[in-house]
Parts: C-alpha cells; structure tokens; sequence
C-alpha cells in the first residue's frame, strides 16, 4: 500500500517530529536536577481510566473520544501495513468498531469546534483551532475514502462499516475521488505528525511524559530546599527543577485550575493557570525575572488549598510553583508581607505563631488533668498552637482530652517542649525557620520515644505525617478526626446525648485534598444520633477553602472578596444548623464570616470533635 | 560613612515579676533572650542610610556578654557588615555602660552613632545621652526618620518631641542619635543569614576602673496616684446626685487657667495671680 515515496514521506513527518520534540525537551530540561521514577502502570491506568478527565463529563468524554479516536485507527493503519492474517469475523468487528469510533470521533471533534469559536476568550484561554481543524479534516477525508469506496464495489449497504456505506450513497463511484481522498487523509496525518511539537497539541507527549513521572506524594507537597545553594526558590525558571517545568508544559490552559481556585473565585488577582501560562511564556526567553510577570499580590494570595492539583487533568501543580516563588521572595528578597513579620518573629523568639510563649502552652490543660509523658503511654496527643493558645480552639483542645479520658486511652501532650510544627512558617516561605524547628520538634518526640501521634489539627498533622520523614522523623501520624472515627467504630466511647440538628460538613484542605481524609469526618457525622447529615454543594475534592490557609491567616485579606464570607453564604443557604469541621483555621475564618453575614440565626460552627465530645458527656 | 549601632541584649521582660525583676521570671521558659528593639529599629535606619549613600560599613556594637546569640547573628544578616563585643567587669549602670561605648566607638571611630531611645527593661534612656557627652558629639533622641545630605556633612533627623509633635533637627556629623519605634524592621535574606553566620566576633576587653556616676538612678518605680478619700455622699440627695458627688469627690482635679489677650493684660493677670495668692503681697508699686 505505501509506496517508496510515501514511506520517504513519513519518514521526513518523523524527523521534523523528532527534532521538533528534542527542541522544545530542551526548553525544560535547562531545569534543576530532580530524582523522579516513572511509573509506566500509572501512565497506563491514566490512559484507560481517563478519571480525571472525565470529571467535567461532556468535554471530558469528547476529550476521551477524540483520544481515542486518532489513536487507535492510527494503530490499526500501523498494523495493517504488515498485513497480519485475520479471522473474517475479527478483522470485521474490528472495521465495525472503527468505522463506529470514527463517527463518534467527527461528532467529539464537531463539538469540540464549536466550543472553541464560540467560547469567550475571557472565560478561557486563547487557542487555536488550526489541529482541530486537522484532525475534523482527517476524519472526514477518511470517511470520504471509505465511502467511495464502497460505492465502487457497489455493495449497497455494508454491516462492517454502516457509516462509511452512508457516504457511499451520496458518493460518484469515482476511483479517483477515492485515490484523492487517500492522499489527503494521508498528507493530513503526516501534517499532524509533523507539527505536533510546534502547537498545542504538543501536550500529548508533555502530559504524557508528566503523568509517567507524576509525583507519587501527596498533593500539596512541597520540595525540600536544599539550604545549600546561593537561590533558595525560584527567581528564574531555571531555578525549577525540571520535572517542575515539564509540568508546566504539560499545561493546556484548560482552566479547570482556576474554575476550582478559591482565590480565583473570590477574585483575587491570583489564576493558577496564568501563573502556569506565564511560566511557559517565561520558559522561552529564560533568562528574565519571575517576578515580572508574576506579582506578590498573585503569589500571597494563593491559600494552598491543591484545589488546583487535585483537578489538573494532566497532573500539572501550580501550588509548589507558587511555593518556590514565596521562597525566593522570602528568603532570597526579605519581601515577606508586613504584617506577616511578626508571624514569623514569634516563631523564631517563643516558638509559636501566636507570640504567648513556651511558660503558656500548657495553661489551656490547667487543673485539667491532661496526663504528661509516662511509661504507658501509647499516644502523643499533638495540641498545636492553635489548640494551646487560640482561646476558642482551646475547647476543641479541653474537648479532646475529655474523650480520649472517656475511652480510656492512654495519652499524653507534650506540654512545654512541644513547638510550633513549623507549618506557618514553611508556608510563608521561609524554609530555614521551618527547617530549624522541625528539626528541634523531631529530636523531641524521638527522646521521648512516642510512635503514634494523635494531631489535633489538619495542618500539623499534614506536617508532621508527610514532611517530616524527609527530616529524619518517621512517625505514625493521624488526624483526630481518624482516630475519633476509629474509636466510635471500635465502641470505645458511647455516644449517647443527641444532636437534634442539620450538620453540613466543610473538609479541611489540608485533610481532604492534602491527605484524602473525607470518610472519617462523615462516619462521625452519621454516628452522632439525631443529627442529620448535610453536604454543602462543594464538597470533599470540589471543598471551597476557608481562606486561612498557606499562612494567608496572618495576612491581609486586600484584593477581592473574602473567602470566608463566600463560604459562610454557602452554609447559610443550605440550610444547616451546625457546620461542623476539623481545622482549627476553618474554625476560626468561617466563625468570623458567618458573624459577618449577620443572618438571623446563624448556624454554629464546631469541630467535629466539640461534636463528639457533646455527645459523651 | 562609618555607622556604629549600640545594641542591647536582654531578657524578655513580658514575664518578670518579684522584687527583682531583671532576673526573676514566672517561669523558667520566659528567659528569652532577645536584642532591645528600639535597638533593631536604630540598625534599620543605620542601613537605610547606607543604602541610601550607596556605600558605607555598619558595625554592630554590644556591650556585656553575648546571651542572645541567634538574634544578634540576626541583626547581622539584616546586613550589618561587623560585630564588635565589649566585654567589662559587671555591674553597669548607664554612666559605666556610655564611658565604655564610648571608648569603643572613639577607638573604631564613626560617622554616625545609632543606639535605641531606650531599652526594653530598664527604660531609662539614658545611655545614647551620656555617650554623646563623653564623645563631645551633638545628639537628637527619639529620631524616627533620618535623611542624609551627602557632601554637607549634615543630617536632618524627624524626631518624636511628645504629644504628637515632630521636630525636624538639621545635625552636623559626626553625631549621636536615639532612635524610637517607627522604622519596619527588614528580614534578613537567606544568603545574608548564612554570611551573618561566619561573621568573626570582635572583642574589646576593658578593666579600668572609671570615675563614679556623676548621676546614678536610684529606683526605678512606676508612679501611682495617690489615693484620695472618699466622702460619704450626703443620704437625703437624688442618687444621681450622690452619684455626681461620689465621682467629682474622687477625682483628681488639676486644672489651670489660660491667659489671654495682649501682653499687657496677661502680665496684669500674672500680676493679679500673685497678689491674689500672697506671693507678691509685699511689693509697692
């Protein structure tokens, strides 16, 4: 079938590719050394699952079919033309298959089409629509080939290809025709071929290559700084490792990023995909600064909530973009935002983002009874700043203690020689205070040989589980939310009083998308007896932040809308009595923002465990 | 431009109690070591003024042993560029503490000598002061801006002068100035911290015996009012009036009159105001 001259052809389409490949794989590979595996399983059950995509289901599934679609009749042109021997009966559902995936491909394709020229260039981002034109053009030519085909043989209507034999009614049987339409469809994937470095669609291989060496961690992890070299952070591109930067190349702008940004939403000068775009543009004239095309404002109001990574179709992460920019501006400028600076200069003189002191972390536990560290101890109850000092997460903290007595767990808190965890400050960017504090942390739970460790609050849990083991301290971590469910499945404690209320659930950031904690917060709703469990509209990974997050709690909230107050309306309107959470930082800013919608009776927030603890007493 | 910052260390003073409370603390933990932050505003407009010139060095001058080491490593990656340490026998007072700094600073010799208006725990303000008497230098306290006039020799401080007033003082150089709150103070970048960290140590060792105070503070105490009796209000009133009565009876009234019109009339009232009093009941016209 291909002649000498076609297969020349190819050949060239293949060069031009491979160059164009090698080329642009330059562009990213200027970044840092950055171990990572590749993973081919991941990489496959992403392409047979598709999940991701699929989460907007209409473009998600013309996106699959489209895939789909080019791919394997490609494969099966690829193996014709070695012309394997086939059973009648295979060689005819496999035409059939194709024939149908191809229709279905032209409407994906037409679809597609559609929503690119009517789309409004603000609401997404600008693109072109020269491959999907291509593609539509393939298709079609194929089509065509097929139908003029048939209508020469004159077969009438054919079981194996039931479209194609639609073409052939209204198609001369032109040998011709067909021959040109061969050429076209030929000359059209070759055109595709060769160009697929140079557009868009260059994201086949970049998001390819980026879900084979996706991070395996976490969402909302953060790189280890090496506090080594001259730039903490990013000042460049380059300063990004180059996993970093395929990331960003793998970026198609589909703006599902910030559809899902809270600060986005909240219209805040922050989008996630801009920051990804602009980096990309960045990437091309390497060498200018970042912070000329990313501002401060962008960068500070970013809430780390991984709304973004958690929805990246293609495994992209703008947050530890962001992260490594904080860094530099921190570290590498000392532009840390006024009003954050006491933030971090209570961490560095009393250990806590609060400024009360070591003398005061165990004054929320006076007379209390809270057990210090003894030989039976089996868990380490980890307060936090929040629960030691913040007066209202004090209760969470009393409430606690009350029923880890109740069911008879040996605990014990750490009291004065526990520290800030270092969240605040790691967030805020400034890697060496959270490094040194850690690392202090660390050295005291192993001298006291606690194992298992109970954290009250979702970011020191998320701390202490997932960024400690790279500093050498390797514990058994869960979140209180975890360990009460467990202890009400394993009926250690008795709830007995009833809840008559409506209780909606808002999901900590750092627990659901952080951790994939989602269950636990709603065993222990469905076990309170009498209250009735609700789901605010966004919920588990679609959860809307708080807004306290990524040490936005100690700063100004300027631009935009407040967060908070989105989410309190939210509440207000589904209808719940009580908002029960497990964070101390949603606590606190949804509190406020319910207060400051002044509704007529607003619903009352409570941790989970206030929830728990109410109906034991 | 030589810049000297006088720096203090001490302990944080939010916990102090007892009869001594320089060194008694509610509990152990509230020891902190810290520098005197009207100290780390001084060093922040003393590399403001450095930035400003384009060039200049910006030593850091402590007195006593060094007790708050990561924070004056700190202060030093702030982007001071030496830190000198003097060391003397105990028991300072500010007369003892100036006569020391100022022989360390006439030996380094300066520009411009920084210190804060005060320090944190003992509050007298003293020492800015009496060094700049002991060096012969002009000085302006409570300054809470500074901007230089390269090639006159001169600065023009904005200082504090009470009651919301600000005094603008044109100064010549080289001179003494205390500094109050105002300035933000900077964090110190990363690569300046790990520089800060190899930064030698100067020291200055002092044992001569120097003249006795020629002032010396005696206490340090923190005014009460004194208190004033309370009448019992008369039983037959209005509530309200006894109420009025009770809170004009315990009150501390201290109030004077105002002159005015020309001079002649003020001198009039003064005039009246004496004789009235009996102060100048002798004098014949």
């Amino acid at each position: 079938m291909l002649t000498s001259f076609d297969a020349l052809l190819f050949a060239v389409a293949v060069v031009i590719l491979g160059a164009g490949l090698a080329q642009w794989s330059s562009r990213w590979l200027l970044g840092q050394e950055e171990v990572r595996k590749g993973s081919l399983t991941t990489l496959l059950r992403y392409f047979l699952g598709s999940r991701k995509i699929l989460k907007r289901p209409l473009q998600g599934s013309a996106h699959v079919l489209v895939f789909w679609g080019v791919l394997l009749p490609a494969l099966v042109a690829l193996v014709s033309q070695f012309r394997p021997r086939l059973p009648g009966t295979l060689s005819n559902l496999v035409s059939l298959f194709l024939d149908l995936l191809g229709a279905a491909t032209l409407c994906a394709l037409a679809f597609i089409l559609v929503r690119r020229c009517t789309k409004r260039q603000e609401a997404g981002p600008k693109r072109t629509v020269v491959p999907v034109l291509v593609l539509l053009g393939i298709v079609v030519t194929g089509f065509l080939a097929q139908g003029a085909r048939l209508s020469i043989v004159g077969a009438g209507f054919s079981r194996q290809s039931p479209v194609g034999a639609l073409f052939s009614y209204v198609l001369p049987a032109s040998p011709l025709l067909m021959q040109w339409m061969i050429r076209l469809h030929f000359f059209a994937v070759l055109f595709l071929l060769a160009s697929l470095p140079f557009t868009f669609l260059r994201h086949l291989v970049a998001g390819s290559l980026n879900v084979y060496y996706k991070t395996r961690n976490l969402p909302g992890q953060l790189r280890n700084l090496s506090l080594r070299g001259d730039v903490p952070g990013a000042k460049r591109v380059s300063d990004f490792s180059w996993k970093q930067l395929l990331d960003a190349e793998a970026c198609v702008s589909c703006g599902r990023c910030e559809e899902n940004c809270p600060a986005a939403i909240a219209e805040k000068p922050l989008s996630p995909r801009k920051v990804i775009q602009s980096l990309q543009e960045q990437m091309q004239v390497s060498s200018s600064l970042l912070e000329q095309s990313v501002s401060n404002d962008e960068i500070w109001s970013c809430t780390t909530c991984m709304a973004c990574v958690e929805h990246c179709p293609v495994f992209a992460e703008p947050l530890d973009k962001i992260m490594e920019m904080r860094r530099y501006r921190v570290m590498g400028q000392g532009a840390l935002p006024s009003e954050a600076k006491a933030a971090i200069r209570n961490l560095l003189l009393y250990k806590d983002v609060y400024g009360k002191g070591i003398a005061r972390r165990t004054d929320w536990a006076l007379n209390r009874g809270v057990p210090s560290r003894s030989e039976q101890t089996e868990v380490l109850l980890w307060v936090g700043c929040s629960g030691a000092f913040h007066p209202r997460y004090q209760e969470t903290a009393r409430a606690m203690v009350k029923i880890l007595k109740a069911g008879g767990i040996r605990f014990a808190i750490l009291g004065k020689e526990e520290l800030c965890c270092g969240d605040p400050a790691r967030r805020l960017g400034e890697e060496s205070i959270f490094a040194e504090i850690a690392e202090e942390n660390i050295r005291r739970i192993k001298s006291h040989g606690f194992e298992k460790i109970v954290a009250l609050c979702p970011h020191c849990f998320n701390t202490l589980k997932n960024e400690y083991p790279s500093l050498g301290g390797n514990f058994t971590v869960v979140h209180a939310s975890e360990y009460l469910a467990d202890m009400i499945r394993l009926n250690r404690i008795a709830l007995k009083y009833s809840l008559p209320a409506r209780v909606a659930l808002h999901d900590p950031c750092y627990l659901g998308r952080g951790n994939g904690i989602y269950q636990p917060l709603r065993e222990i709703g469905k076990a309170i007896p009498g209250a009735t469990l609700l789901e605010l509209p966004r919920n588990k990974e679609k959860g809307f932040c708080c807004g306290g997050g990524g040490g936005r709690m100690w700063l100004h909230e300027k631009p935009g809308k407040r967060m908070n107050l989105l989410r309190a309306e939210e509440v207000v309107q589904s209808g719940a009595e009580v908002l029960g959470t497990a964070c101390p930082y949603c606590l606190t800013m949804l509190e406020d923002g319910l207060k400051n919608l002044e509704t007529g009776k607003a619903p009352k927030v409570m941790d989970l465990v206030e929830i728990v603890a109410s109906s034991i007493r | 431009m030589k810049i000297i910052v006088c720096i203090k260390q001490l302990y944080h003073v939010y916990a102090r109690t007892g009869m001594y409370p320089s060194e008694q603390f509610l509990e152990p933990e509230d020891k902190i070591p810290m520098v005197n932050p009207f100290d780390e505003v001084a060093l922040e407009m003393g590399l403001r003024v450095k930035e400003s010139l384009g060039q200049g060095e910006v030593t850091i001058l402590t007195l006593g042993p060094i007790i708050a080491e990561p924070e004056v490593r700190r202060c030093l990656g702030m982007g001071a560029n030496r830190l000198v340490q003097i060391e003397a026998d105990q028991g300072m007072d500010p007369w003892r503490k100036a006569f020391f700094l100022a022989r360390a600073i006439k030996e380094m010799g300066a520009d411009l000598i920084l210190c804060g208006k005060e320090s944190l725990d003992r509050q007298s303000g003293q020492v800015g002061a009496y060094m700049a008497h002991r060096l012969g230098l002009p000085f302006v306290s409570a300054v809470v801006s500074l901007m230089t006039n390269p090639g006159t020799g001169t600065v023009e401080a904005e200082r504090r002068a009470g009651r919301g007033v600000r005094e603008i003082i044109k100064c010549s150089l080289p001179a003494v100035l205390s500094v109050d709150m105002g300035l933000e103070v900077r964090l110190p970048r990363f690569e300046d911290k790990q520089r800060a960290i190899s930064v030698p140590l100067e020291k200055r060792v002092y044992s001569e015996k120097e003249a006795p105070a020629r002032t010396l503070v005696r206490t340090i105490f923190s005014p009460r009012p004194r208190p004033k009796k309370v009448f019992t209000p008369d039983s037959r009133l209005e509530a309200f009036e006894r109420i009025q009565q009770l809170l004009m009876g315990s009150r501390v009234e201290k109030r004077g009159s105002m002159l005015t019109g020309t001079v002649e009339t003020q001198v009039d009232g003064i005039l009246s105001f004496l004789k009235e009093h009996g102060f100048a009941g002798g004098v014949k016209e």
